[in-house]
């Protein structure tokens, strides 16, 4: 088993301000309607409790038979500025990684910049003996089509 | 896209042309490709030949993209969804 930690950041600019951003956040109904899978995943649990120390969960078999498995605790949160969170990743019964991801929100003309950080330590090794050979990069590929089919249909729409 | 680079190298047109997709759009959707580093081009003459890089990545550096892509699409969701949800009537 190695060990990787690396970091990434997404940033963005949104046409909305703080307050609507955050609260695209804050309830299961808003936060639904955009954090999402493609239509063909199953959904098996989706647990949603947003508050400082409260956790959500995001599990879905992915159509190549694939199930990942989110689970994260809300660390911090401030009004229209911030969340913080880390969240556990798994696909089957492998843990690929613990993640910190910070969040903030920063009003700018009239819109927000939002500024996503990632700080992971990600595991691997051992993976192929876990889920078999025949998953490894296929299984990866799918997730990814789906993903960037996802990102297809909505440029079409 | 991906399916097609898993084959084999292939041009840009050659990538384009099952695709009901105008080749600029093409041309888009392979740079989000070439920054997550999922993909290499290179020009011979007027040919620009496309080549998937996914099997030369290590395990957790195609994580890492994968994360950092799955990421990037949530926020063209949020985007859509700020885009069409009634504001909440505070001031904006």
């Amino acid at each position: 088993m190695t060990i990787t930690n690396a970091t990434f950041v997404i940033e963005r600019q949104l046409d909305a301000s703080p307050s609507r951003v955050f609260a695209a956040y804050t309830t299961l109904s808003a936060k639904s309607a955009w954090f999402k899978t493609p239509s063909d995943v199953e959904v098996l649990n989706r647990d949603f409790d947003f508050r400082v120390g409260g956790k959500e969960r995001f599990r879905a078999r992915w159509a190549s038979g694939l199930v990942t498995d989110f689970q994260a605790t809300y660390h911090d949160i401030v009004e229209n500025e911030r969340i913080v969170l880390v969240y556990d990743l798994f696909h089957g019964d492998a843990k690929l990684s613990v993640s910190l991801q910070t969040i903030e929100l920063r009003a700018e003309g009239n819109g927000t910049r939002l500024l996503h950080t990632e700080q992971g330590a990600y595991f691997s090794g051992g993976q192929e003996a876990v889920d078999g050979r025949e998953h490894g990069t296929a299984w990866h590929v799918d997730n990814l089509v789906a993903i960037l089919e996802g990102r297809e249909a909505r440029a079409f729409a | 896209m991906i399916e097609r680079l898993s084959l084999g190298p292939a041009s840009v047109s050659e990538l384009a042309q099952p695709l009901p997709m105008t080749l600029s759009a093409v041309t888009q959707h392979l740079k989000v490709l070439e920054d997550a580093g999922l993909v290499k081009s290179g020009k011979v003459g007027r040919v620009r030949t496309c080549t998937l890089q996914i099997a030369a990545m290590a395990q957790a550096e195609r994580w890492i993209t994968e994360r950092k892509c799955f990421w990037e699409q949530q926020y063209d969701q949020l985007e859509a969804y700020l885009a069409q949800a009634p504001s909440t009537g505070g001031i904006e």
